[in-house]
Parts: structure tokens; C-alpha cells; sequence
């Protein structure tokens, strides 16, 4: 019935395969049109798929599998190349396709005069495919293929410019990481395939509750294990490092790969396995408290930092601590419903901070940046309203979606005060540091009077205007994005929680970061200087990122290449190869000392060779 | 069929050592149609082979030592048949790749494709005896192929890799005679045939070591840690079309003696012996790769990554059940098939650069985009990116681990040590491809040029299968399937007679 759907795959695979293959004989920009028709084409399969599944009965739309063919047999091991086609996937195939549409038209200005702009867009059709098939995947196992190719296309594209050693190492780390992940994940799969006899989401998700009790340890080690994938790809403690690395990629990358789409998966895996979830609410308890402590971790950096890309990038690990903590509290369909506002909004931002950068001719650190609403006016007006809509102010969508997660941190069954309180802090962060960047690249006066800015074409702006419209008005679409996911969470609606003095409270939050930011722009440098140097030690810290990347280089990386050289120069040299040569020689000087026997016929020896195999024999056979 | 397989190579092999180039035939054309024959007829025969079927096809037998019973007898299964096809088709590589010798060419090219000749007769032979000559006779060309043509310390790598492999071949021919006397005992009936063999139920304390004598002489080929470290100086030392048949086939005989004697001869032995021989190979997956990461040397790098892989397949025989064992027989062809182009990629980028040395090369991406995107392709094949064909092999094998019965007391610490070799691989490979092809170019990589379209030829092939195995990875699984299922559930229908029957007499 929804075999159609296998061409939301193939569109941009034939995209990425015919640009690499034949992209250099296109002339001029035509390979990013082409590269855009194919995600466009693709965004119009998965709204036709959309408009299918409503016009299903709510029962009927999950379950829906479309088998292209048998793909292995091996023992008792059988797996068919399928997809899954139910709201949950529709769901983020029109953000996946909608919005990277989006961004594809806006890269055709963005990547213009880039002397390999055909590799960038066959890359980026690679990556709308992996991401199609992370999220049509009907099993694990091809779960795992699409999550290891999106990895590749995010390094492929962090490494984009290989002439840049730092964008070179960052793509390793990135890869590296995620690798971390896929094994993890293919360790899920195998607890799976233990426990259940198949990968196949449809078989495992209905025979779970049959099985397995509450807390089971089986379903426990699956959740966990699914967890390390998950945390690896969306960037929460301890596997974010790479993220704000990361941005060394053109920055339509980092608004595609690195906020609306690829990052979120691992809410997405969450959202996808909540039967597994459910029966686990030792690892829900364990996902919240990772989100919501990833959220303020990365809220707390994000407030120093000075490059514009990595300010926007902490942000995003903080927004994905949101998703994580509504998943982890059980409002999945509320996580997903962040994941889109915030794939809005975050591109939105990341969009216009390209814009900015494109416009100063790559200058990235807001302390270089000033004044530019006047020479940048639309760009000026869509960042505002994606700082508007990312502080939560409110009737933004990005209101919506927040104040509903930080309500059900307290509200919801599994929801406390903990978790409710450190959300609301991560408020306040997000709106002081959103404006922070707001107030140091667009107010006042420019900084660098030498750099003559320029408003960026129509062909980068009309994406903005889209993704602006989008964040400040989807908000509007809570309840029916809860309606139309209903069915994969098992016909849950989240409920809306009514407590007045808790939402002023975030509210107020959000509003105190604001002022406390406008009230550092307005203080003059020389009490500015006062406070810096009286806060310079936790400055210090968050400037550092908490060293983490330090710390793992002393724990990890240096014991690890250190051990691998001690094993080629000791354990191996000097070791075994030193002893296999040791018992040459101890042989050879035995053989000397009854060289009596060789008398340097060939024939002597081929009989004593004989001889010492026929004793050994006698002796086996005999004995 | 299988004859002609095996014989076409030593016939060219022999024509070419009594002709040379000097009588107006070029020995290049002569080693390239007695290797494109055998690939000619191994792919025919893939074709016709029945997949529904575990037993033996395409048998043939003709009488050799009458008096003992021993038979010139080849057949191919499932198994076999995959071995069959890569060692034919890394042959025609090599003999291509060695077109550009110009040292006494046309000797090299006659020892290479008695290698190969060799090497498809371990793969074919059903006779006990057979085994062991093609087993030994594998060793001779590669001798002389590595003490005349190879580089830095080369009879020092070739004396040790032959007389290691001589150590464990000859408590080999112990075992296999012993084999046939204990089914005389039982049978009074002479025979050197691995399927009337396997049907003998051997006593527990004889399986112990003449698992033992065969484990032996298959771990040192394949090889499993601790007995691999003739592996890198013998990788060193070989010329590069040389490795392509000792990575890539070569080594793929250890683990098919393991599945094809090991197994089915002493099952008791085999699954009593399994966690321990498991954790050595498990161990040497996580020691290849820990030291793959501090190579700077490129073919010491692909070498120590090939422990690492090929412990991967040692492991998976190891985990006793189908989808372990399928995972292997998988690898198998996949490591022949990624280590070959790896180490061709190593040899076209030292010819054109004069050097393998991570430390001297870099960013040639720019002067290099044909190669860059070969390498890419390989190297990401390597590391096992899911979607490629290594990924279904180490997917297969971990599953098998993790459920396997004999395995299970630590079948988890295994599967971890499989994890962590396959972060170490993506370190180490990246580490490699990276560092040659990307950064800022120098001096050294401005004037080099790109791959032509022979090295492209020869390259292709190895792309595609990547990708194609990947894709349809049952067109492969299927036909290896049945036979490995038929391995795992041998009945043993002849016994010895005990004493206690003799005493009633």
C-alpha cells in the first residue's frame, strides 16, 4: 500500500549518485537546483504519504510496512530491505524533507563560487537519504545502516573543506564518536534479536509487553545500550564533545545536520522504541536526568562563548536536553513536538547567523560583529524573531513547545521538582545568551569599520522568510501534531497541565535572562571590565567547556595511543615475536649439535623428516 | 571442471618457465589467460551451483595411490565454492597488478599462479592426503616469491613465515594419518576422504590432540594471536601483488581448514576448546587494531588491521552456530576482497609518491580525485560502515557470538572486544585515508599524478562488490547457508569398537 513511499529513499540517492557521478558536467549553479528538485520532489511524496495516512482510520496508520525484498538468511537470523511507513515516520520525513529543502535553496547562494560545489550538493542529497532511511527503517538493523550514514554524511560535510586541518580533525572526532554509538546500538540489536528472535520494530514492539515485566533486565539492557546511540548522535553528556567541533562545516550544514534533523535522532530512537521505553522506566528516569541535566550544562557554556556558531550549537545541545527530558518524563509526543518547533527555529538561526557570516566575508565572533541591522535588515529582522522564538517568548511557537516540557517536568507522573527546576534555569540561560548574540551582532555600532557588509541574495532571504513564518506561527499546531502521533504512542494525548504559578515562574525566568542581558549591554566598559574580572574564574571554566575535551584527551586519547605503541614496541617486538625467534634459535642450536646427521644429501633428510613422523605416529596410533 | 580449475594455472605456470618472453610470447598475455580461465570457469560454475543444497557438487575423482585408497578427489560446497571464486578472482588481480614487474618477470608470474594453483587445490580438495600437498605445495612459490622479489628483510620473513607454517603442517599430516588409521580400526577399511571421515565418531581423549595438530597448523595460517608474528614481517616484505594472494586467499585456508576438518571431525573437542581458542582470537581482533592505530608505515598498517579482521573471522567459527559461522565464510570474501584493494591502493600511492610513510604524505585529494574517491570508498568498507559488505560480516559474526552456546560463559566480553576493535578500526582507517588524501597539499603531492585507467580497472571491481555485497548480501549467504548447516549437525555413524566388545569375543 505504501510501497510509493520508497521513493522518498531513491530521490535523493539518484541525487547524490548522479552528482557525484555526472555533477562536474552540469554548468554552473545547476547541480544545486538539481540537488534541491529531488528533496523538494521527495517533501511532495512524504506530504502525499501524510495526506494518505489521514485519510486512514487512526488504527489502521502505524504497522505499515513495505517490503522491497529478502534481504538475508543466515542461521535463524532473516531480515527483509523494508520501511515503516506510520505517522511517527511521516512525521519527521516532512521536517527532514520540508525543511532540508529549505536549505538546499538557500545553499545554492550560501555554497556559490565554491570551487567544489557539486561535491557539497551530492553530500547533502546523501544525507537526506540517510536520514529518510534512519527513519523508514522497519528494524534495527537498517535503523543502524541509515544512523552510521547519517554519521558519514555529517563528516563528510564537517570535513568538507579538507584543506582545513581543523575541519579535518573535527570530522574524525565526529566520526569516531558516533561510532561509539553505532556499537552500542548494534549491541541493542543483539540483546534484541536474543530476547525476540528478529529486529523487526512491528514484531518486537508487540510481543515486548507480553514478555517482559516492568524493569525487566533483558528490556533494561536493550533501552540502555539503544541509549549510547542515541546520546551519541544528539550530542548529550558524555558524548557531546564533537557537536560544537562540529561547526568547522559550511554552515547550511550545520543548520541541516547539526540542529533540525540528524542531532534530533536520538529522540527520535527514543520516540520510536516507547513500548521498550515504557516497560524501562528506570532508564526513562535515567533519560530525563541526562536531558535535563545536558540542557543547563550546555546553557551554562553557551553564555561565553564569542563564535557565533558555537554559541547557536551549545544552544542546540541544550534544546535537545528538553527533547530528552520530555521523552524521559514520557511526553514523547510532546519531545516531538519540540523537534519540530526547534527544527524551525534552530535552522532559522543558524540560516541568518550564515547569513551574517556571509555577509562579513567569514567573519564569525560577535565581539568583531555590531550594527548590522542597519546594512542587514531582513536578515536583523528573521534573527530577531528566531531569538524571540528560541527564548520562548511568548505565543512563539517555541513558547509552546517549551512551556509544555517544563510543565510536565513537574506535572507528569514522572516528572519533579528537580528536573522542573533546572529547566526553568535553562530558560533563563537561553534567553540571556539568545539576546546576547542578538545585542552584539545587530545593535549599536560596528566593531570592524573595515569590513563592509552586505545583505545577503533573495535566493538566501526567501528560505528565511519561510522558516520565520514556520517558527512563529507552528506553535498554533500543538494539538494537532499530539492527534496525529496519537497512534504510535499507543492513542496517548499528553496532558495539558494548568498551573498558573508554575508557568509564571518559567515565564519570569525567561524574562529575567532578558533583562539581565540588557542590562550588561547597557552598563558601560568600565563597570563591564569590573564584573569580568571579578566572575573571570567561572568564566573561565564555562569559556573552557568544563574541560571536558581536555579531560578526555588525558583519560582516553593519550593512554590510548600510548598503550598501542608500548604493544607494537614491547609486547610485540620484544615479546612474542622475540620469543617465536628464541625458540628458532634454540632449535637451530640443538640441530647443530647433532649435525652429524647432516650430511647435505637431500635424500637423509626427506628420510629423517619421514622417520620422526612415523615415531610420532607409532606413538599416537599405538599407544 | 574443477580439474581444469585447478591444473589451467600450473599448465601456463610450466609453459611460462620453459618459453620466457624471449620466444616471441608475451608471458604477460599467457599468466593472464591461465588466471582469467579459472575466474572464467569458477564464476560459471557459482551460477550452477545449487543453493538449496549443504552436500558436495561437482565431484570428481580419479585414483592416485591405488594401494592406500588415496584419490586425486575435488569437490566444491557452499563453503568451498566462495573460496573458489575469490581466490580465482584475486589471482587475475595479482597477475594484472604484476604486469608492471620488470625483474625476471615471467618466473614471478609462473610462481604466482602456482600459488594460485595451490592455493584453489586446498580450497577443492576432498582427499585428506590431496589437502595436505596442495597445503605444502602453497608454500614453495611463496617462498621463493618473497626471498627473491620482495624488500627490506625478506629471507629473514620468508624463512620464518615457511618454517612456522612447516611446524604446524606437519603435526597436521600426523593428524590426518592417525584420522584415516583410527577409521580403519573401526571400519577395516582404508580411506582418505573427508566425507566418509567425518562420519567417524573419534574417541574424546584422541579428538583432544588431534584438534589440537589441526587447530594448530590453521591458526598459524590464518593467524590467530599469539601465533601471527610472522604476519608482519612477512606482509612487509611482500611485494604487493604477492600479499594480494597471501592476505586475500591465503590466509582464508586457515579458517576454511577450521570449518571443513576442525569442525566436523572433533565436534566435542571443538566446542570444549571454543571459549578458550575464542578469547585468543578475540583478543587478537582488539591487539591488531590497538596496533594498527600507532602505524605510520600504510602497509604496516593494513597488515596489523588484517589481524585484526581476520580475527574477527576466527572468531565467528569459533561461536559454533549458523549465523556466526555464515558471518565468517561472509568475511571472508570480504576481507579478501577490501585487503587486496587496500594493499593496491598502498602500492600505487608509493609508486607514484616513493613513499608509504603517513609522516610524508598529504593532501592528495587535489592532484588525486579518482583515487580519493576509491580510497574513500574502500577505507569506509574497511572500518565497517553499515550499508557496505564489512558491516553484514561483523554483524553476522557478533550476532553469533552473543547468542551462541559455546561461547556463552563470555560470549558479552567478546562482543565488546569486537566493539571496541571497530572504534579502533574507524581511528585507524580514517587516521590513513585522512592523512594521506586530506589537509593542505605540499611540494610531493602537487606533482603526482592521478590513477590511470589500468589501476582504475583494477581497483572497480573491488568498489563495486563493496556496495553490491552489501545490498544483497542472501545472493552470498544462501548458497553458504545450507552446507554450514549441514557442518554444525554431522552424524557420526561409525564407531570404534570398545574393549568391552572385543573382550566378549
Amino acid at each position: 500500500m505504501f510501497l510509493y513511499a520508497w521513493a522518498i529513499l531513491f530521490l535523493p540517492l539518484l541525487g547524490f549518485i548522479g552528482l557525484s557521478w555526472f555533477g562536474d558536467r552540469l554548468p554552473g549553479a545547476k547541480s544545486g537546483y538539481a540537488a534541491s528538485a529531488v528533496v523538494g520532489a521527495a517533501f511532495l511524496v512524504s506530504f502525499f504519504a501524510f495526506g494518505h495516512l489521514l485519510s486512514l482510520e487512526p488504527e489502521q496508520r502505524i504497522n505499515n510496512v513495505a517490503v522491497l525484498y529478502p534481504w538475508i538468511q543466515a542461521g535463524s537470523f532473516h531480515l527483509d530491505l523494508a520501511i515503516l511507513v506510520d505517522p511517527l515516520s511521516v512525521f519527521m520525513l516532512l521536517i527532514i524533507t520540508g525543511v532540508g529543502f529549505l536549505i538546499h535553496v538557500y545553499s545554492i547562494g550560501y555554497m556559490d563560487g565554491d570551487p567544489e560545489y557539486t561535491r557539497f550538493f551530492s553530500y547533502m542529497n546523501l544525507f537526506i537519504f540517510s536520514m529518510a532511511l534512519l527513519v523508514l527503517a522497519a528494524d534495527f538493523f537498517f535503523l543502524i545502516v541509515g544512523w552510521a550514514l547519517v554519521g558519514l554524511a555529517s563528516y563528510l560535510l564537517i570535513g568538507f573543506w579538507t584543506e582545513k586541518t581543523s575541519a579535518v580533525l573535527a570530522a574524525r572526532k565526529a566520526f569516531v564518536m558516533n561510532v561509539i554509538g553505532d556499537v552500542g546500538m548494534v549491541i541493542a540489536a543483539f540483546v534484541a534479536f536474543d530476547a525476540f528472535g528478529t529486529l523487526n520494530f512491528v514484531e518486537i514492539f508487540t510481543e515486548a509487553p507480553k514478555l517482559f515485566g516492568e524493569n525487566d533486565e533483558t528490556v533494561l539492557l536493550i533501552t540502555l545500550f539503544l541509549l549510547v546511540g542515541a546520546f551519541a548522535k544528539s550530542a548529550q553528556l558524555p558524548l557531546h564533545t564533537w557537536l560544537p567541533d562540529a561547526m568547522e562545516g559550511p554552515t547550511p550544514v550545520s543548520a541541516l545536520i547539526h540542529a533540525a534533523t540528524m542531532v534530533t535522532a536520538g529522540v527520535y530512537l527514543v520516540a520510536r522504541c516507547n513500548v521498550l521505553y515504557d516497560l524501562a522506566p528506570y532508564a526513562m528516569y535515567f533519560i530525563a536526568t541526562v536531558g535535563a541535566t545536558t540542557a543547563i550544562f550546555a546553557g551554562t557554556i553557551a553564555l561565553v562563548q564569542n563564535d557565533i556558531k558555537r554559541v547557536i550549537a551549545y544552544s542546540t545541545m541544550s534544546q535537545l536536553g528538553y527533547m530528552f527530558l520530555a521523552a524521559g518524563v514520557g511526553a514523547y509526543s510532546l519531545a516531538m513536538f519540540h523537534l519540530m518547533t526547534h527544527a524551525f527555529f534552530k535552522a532559522l538561526l543558524f540560516l541568518s547567523a550564515g547569513s551574517v557570516i556571509h555577509g562579513l566575508h567569514g567573519e564569525q565572533d560577535i565581539r568583531n560583529m555590531g550594527g548590522l541591522k542597519t546594512a542587514m535588515p531582513i536578515t536583523c529582522g528573521v534573527f530577531l524573531i528566531g531569538t524571540l522564538t528560541l527564548a520562548g517568548f511568548p505565543l512563539t511557537s517555541g513558547f509552546f513547545s517549551k512551556e509544555a516540557i517544563i510543565m510536565s517536568a513537574y506535572h507528569a507522573p514522572m516528572g519533579n521538582f528537580l528536573f522542573w527546576s533546572l529547566a526553568v534555569l535553562t530558560a533563563g540561560l537561553t534567553a540571556f545568551y539568545s539576546f546576547r548574540i542578538f545585542f552584539y551582532a545587530f545593535l549599536g555600532n560596528s566593531r570592524n569599520p573595515q569590513v563592509k557588509a552586505h545583505e545577503s541574495p533573495p535566493i538566501m532571504l526567501a528560505p528565511l522568510a519561510v522558516l520565520a513564518f514556520f517558527s512563529l506561527v507552528m506553535g498554533l499546531a500543538g494539538p494537532a501534531v499530539m492527534h496525529f502521533l496519537a497512534p504510535v504512542f499507543g492513542g496517548q494525548i499528553p496532558v495539558h497541565y494548568e498551573d498558573g504559578l508554575l508557568e509564571s515562574i518559567a515565564l519570569l525566568a525567561g524574562l529575567a535572562g532578558f533583562v539581565a542581558v540588557l542590562g550588561l549591554y547597557l552598563t558601560d566598559e568600565e563597570r563591564l571590565e569590573m564584573i569580568k574580572e571579578a566572575l573571570l574564574p567561572f568564566h573561565e571554566i564555562l569559556y573552557k567547556k568544563y574541560y571536558v575535551d581536555e579531560l578526555y584527551d588525558l583519560l582516553i586519547v593519550i593512554p590510548t595511543k600510548a598503550t598501542g605503541k608500548f604493544m607494537d614496541q614491547l609486547t610485540e617486538k620484544k615479546g612474542i615475536d622475540f620469543s617465536v625467534d628464541k625458540v628458532g634459535a634454540v632449535v637451530k642450536q640443538i640441530s647443530e649439535e647433532i649435525s652429524a646427521w647432516q650430511n647435505g644429501r637431500v635424500r637423509t633428510y626427506a628420510l629423517n623428516m619421514l622417520a620422526g613422523v612415523a615415531i610420532i605416529l607409532l606413538f599416537v596410533v599405538f599407544k | 571442471m574443477l580439474s581444469i580449475i585447478i591444473f589451467t594455472p600450473i599448465v601456463a605456470a610450466a609453459f611460462l618457465i620453459f618459453t620466457r618472453d624471449s620466444e616471441g610470447v608475451s608471458s604477460g598475455n599467457v599468466a593472464l589467460a591461465g588466471s582469467a580461465l579459472p575466474l572464467a570457469l569458477a564464476v560459471g560454475l557459482a551460477t550452477s551451483f545449487d543453493s538449496g543444497s549443504g552436500e558436495m557438487q561437482f565431484v570428481e575423482t580419479y585414483s592416485w595411490v591405488s594401494a592406500l585408497n588415496i584419490n586425486f578427489q575435488v569437490g566444491v560446497d557452499g563453503v568451498s565454492l566462495w573460496m573458489l571464486v575469490l581466490t580465482a578472482f584475486l589471482s587475475f588481480i595479482a597477475i594484472i597488478v604484476s604486469l608492471d614487474m620488470k625483474d625476471r618477470r615471467s618466473d614471478f608470474l609462473a610462481l604466482m599462479l602456482l600459488l594460485e594453483a595451490g592455493t584453489l587445490g586446498v580450497f577443492l580438495a576432498l582427499d585428506t592426503i590431496l589437502f595436505y600437498v596442495f597445503w605444502e605445495l602453497m608454500l614453495v612459490p611463496t617462498y621463493f616469491l618473497i626471498g627473491l622479489w620482495g624488500e627490506g628483510r625478506r629471507v629473514y620473513a620468508t624463512i620464518k613465515f615457511v618454517l612456522y607454517t612447516l611446524v604446524g603442517s606437519l603435526l597436521m599430516l600426523v593428524a590426518i594419518i592417525s584420522l584415516t588409521a583410527i577409521h580403519f580400526k573401526a571400519t577395516h577399511e582404508l580411506s582418505f576422504d573427508i566425507r566418509t571421515l567425518t562420519h567417524t565418531h573419534i574417541p574424546t581423549d584422541a579428538q583432544g590432540w588431534m584438534f589440537m595438530f589441526f587447530f594448530l597448523a590453521f591458526a598459524i595460517k590464518i593467524p590467530i594471536f599469539p601465533f601471527h608474528s610472522w604476519l608482519p614481517h612477512a606482509y612487509m616484505a611482500s611485494p604487493i601483488p604477492v600479499l594480494i594472494l597471501l592476505t586475500g586467499a591465503m590466509s582464508k585456508t586457515g579458517a576454511y581448514g577450521l570449518i571443513r576438518f576442525c569442525l566436523p571431525l572433533f565436534p566435542e573437542a571443538f566446542s570444549d576448546m571454543a571459549l578458550i581458542f575464542g578469547g585468543l582470537a578475540a583478543l587478537g581482533i582488539v591487539y591488531g587494531a590497538w596496533i594498527a592505530i600507532a602505524q605510520k608505515d600504510l602497509k604496516a598498517l593494513v597488515a596489523w588491521s588484517s589481524v585484526s579482521h581476520l580475527g574477527f573471522i576466527a572468531l565467528g567459527i569459533f561461536a559454533m552456530n549458523g549465523e556466526g559461522i555464515d558471518g565468517s565464510v561472509l568475511q571472508m570474501v570480504n576481507h579478501g576482497i577490501i585487503a587486496s584493494a587496500l594493499f593496491i591502493i598502498v602500492g600505487i600511492l608509493e609508486k607514484k609518491t616513493g613513499t608509504r610513510n603517513l609522516a610524508q604524505l598529504r593532501g592528495l585529494k587535489g592532484s588525486m580525485p579518482v583515487l580519493y574517491g576509491v580510497f574513500m570508498l574502500i577505507a569506509l568498507a574497511a572500518l565497517g560502515l553499515p550499508g557496505l559488505n564489512g558491516f553484514v560480516g561483523e554483524f553476522l559474526i557478533l550476532m553469533g557470538v552473543w547468542t551462541s552456546s559455546s561461547l556463552v560463559e563470555l560470549s558479552a566480553a567478546y562482543v565488546l572486544m569486537g566493539g571496541l576493535a571497530i572504534v579502533f578500526a574507524a581511528i585507524y582507517m580514517l587516521y590513513m585515508f585522512q592523512g594521506a588524501m586530506q589537509e593542505k597539499p605540499d611540494k610531493l603531492s602537487d606533482n603526482v599524478a592521478d590513477i590511470g585507467a589500468k589501476d582504475f580497472g583494477v581497483l572497480l571491481p573491488a568498489c563495486i562488490l563493496v556496495v553490491f555485497i552489501g545490498l544483497f548480501p542472501k545472493i552470498f549467504v544462501d548458497r553458504v547457508a545450507p552446507t554450514v548447516d549441514r557442518l554444525l549437525s554431522i552424524e557420526k555413524t561409525v564407531n570404534l569398537p570398545t574393549h568391552q566388545d572385543s573382550g566378549r569375543h
